[in-house]
């Protein structure tokens, strides 16, 4: 489903965050990307979202390349990807019913369908009762859970998760890490870049570790090695 | 979002645009409407025969410079001064005292504009029609040029200078609103910077995330033109009364009335152009998809 052929991305002569990266994921995975900082993690999730292009190599989502994409193609490609931040990236002036309905609108969603899926999304992700609160108002662990609901109420193919625990404790870690679990059981691939070596040791899933820009390990019970 | 600063600053070009588009357009008026009521006057002798100076009114209307020529025989210039002069009984008896009518016939003459003056006159200078054309004791022939001539002229070049100078002026004004309007869009933009990048993350499409600056840019183009309209409204009232007597009975004040409408939509087409195409690129500079 998503084809990494001979990635690289340089920076400059001494600043190289990728060198001939390939791997493939396929559709209803879990795959974690492990690394220190640094190892290229983000560079890797920055090329597969088209915020940055790749220096040679190419990126596939399903069948197209998406560094080739049209400039009117990217959008509908990126509807199909659920992205989730470390610092979250909700709007402040907006609840958080309003920032995950926001994904639906820029979508294209008739207004009738978006109540409805949204406040679903909210429950399903335990936000019932915080769903008119501003992001000022609700905890990190519940700002994360908002940015899960935003990810994937518009019911993506793959879910991307960039050090989603980075800013949160050990319980809300767990409470996040299990909702990415039920999103991929629920039939989501999902993506997670992390360093956290107790997620990657309970998770027991697919493990790709980075290190200095290169795949060292690709393992389909993967545990954290460094 | 909507800054007071911008709506400022695209008022006052888009005042500036309007000075000059109903100033220009007022003084055009005034001067048409003075080149209409008059003209070169050519006195011929009394004893001229009338098929020739109907030739030379032919030859005349057949050169490019002269919009029309109308002949006034003795009689009528006789006739016209009796009526100019009905009631004044000492006049008319003098008239009567110099028996018979002391008139000439005469050629009025439109010119096109009053730069082509001088291309008339020589025509009529050029000796081919000295037989008939009357002259001066002095010799010089009797032609006359119309009286307000210093006016026109003087308006002539005023208006040519006014537009000169009010396009150059309107244009760096334009261009500074358009600077103006692009800084604090960008600015807005540069604030909503996280929203913009979230918005393409979750694939929202150029013209969804562009939509509302530009929506943003056309608030502007409209509330300029309608402050500019709000000052110039009794701006144009004030300078009615004071220059009425000024510019051969045009009044500024009704002529801005009169054409209103006109003036409106220019002014608010000029505006929404201006704001309009500051926020699209403004936006082509800040989104990347």
């Amino acid at each position: 489903m998503i084809y990494f052929d001979k990635v690289s991305k340089i920076y400059s002569p001494t600043s190289i965050a990728l060198e001939d990266v390939s791997f493939t994921i396929k559709p209803n995975e879990f795959v974690s990307l492990v690394g220190q900082s640094g190892a290229g993690k983000t560079t890797l999730l920055k090329l597969l979202l088209a915020e940055e292009r790749p220096t040679s190599g190419q990126i596939f989502f399903e069948s197209s390349d998406i560094h080739a994409l049209l400039k009117h193609e990217l959008p509908l490609v990126r509807r199909r990807m659920g992205v989730v931040f470390q610092d979250y990236r909700l709007l402040p002036m907006k609840t958080a019913f309003e920032n995950v309905a926001f994904a639906l609108e820029a979508a294209g969603r008739p207004d009738a369908d978006i109540s409805s899926d949204v406040i679903q999304v909210l429950e399903l992700v335990g936000l019932a009762d915080k769903i008119w609160n501003f992001p000022h108002e609700l905890s990190g662990g519940e700002k994360q859970r908002v940015a899960i609901a935003r990810a994937i109420v518009t019911r993506p193919d793959v879910v991307i998760a960039d050090e989603p625990t980075g800013n949160l404790d050990p319980l809300n870690t767990r409470d996040i890490i299990r909702l990415l679990e039920k999103v991929n059981d629920l039939g989501t691939t999902v993506l997670l870049a992390t360093h956290d070596k107790e997620i990657i040791d309970s998770l027991e899933r697919r493990v790709v570790t980075l290190d200095k820009g290169r795949v060292i390990r690709d393992e389909l019970r993967g545990r954290y090695v460094l | 979002m909507v800054s007071l600063a911008t709506v400022l600053v695209m008022s006052l070009s888009i005042f500036m645009i309007g000075l000059v588009l109903v100033g220009g357009s007022f003084l055009s008026a005034v001067i048409s409407n003075l080149e209409g009521k008059v003209d070169i006057s050519a006195y011929f002798k009394q004893a001229a025969p009338e098929a020739e100076i109907l030739a030379l009114k032919r030859e005349l209307e057949s050169l490019p410079e002269v919009n029309g020529a109308k002949y006034v025989s003795a009689d009528e210039a006789l006739a016209l001064f009796k009526e100019r002069h009905q009631g004044d009984e000492i006049v008319l008896q003098s008239l009567e005292v110099v028996g018979g009518n002391p008139f000439s016939p005469s050629l009025e003459i439109q010119a096109k504009d009053p730069t082509k003056f001088e291309a008339i006159s020589k025509f009529l200078e050029s000796g081919r029609y000295d037989n008939i054309l009357d002259k001066e004791t002095s010799g010089q022939k009797k032609i006359t040029y119309r009286q307000n001539q210093l006016a026109i002229d003087k308006l002539t070049s005023l208006l040519a200078t006014a537009r000169r100078l009010g396009f150059a002026l309107s244009i760096i004004l334009a261009l500074i609103a358009l600077l103006v309007a692009y800084s604090t869009v960008r600015l807005a933009i540069y604030n909503a910077k996280d929203e913009i990048s979230v918005m393409q993350l979750v694939g929202a499409s150029r013209a969804f995330i562009r939509g509302p600056f530009l929506v943003e840019g056309i608030i502007y183009g409209v509330i300029a033109p309608i402050l500019t309209l709000a000052v110039f409204y009794p701006a144009f009232w004030f300078a009615g009364e004071k220059t009425a007597g000024l510019f051969g009975g045009l009044n500024i004040f009704s002529y801005f009335i009169s054409n209103i409408f006109q003036i409106s939509f220019i002014l608010l087409l000029i505006g929404i152009l201006l704001g309009v195409f500051s926020a699209y690129i403004a936006t082509r500079r800040y989104i990347k998809v």
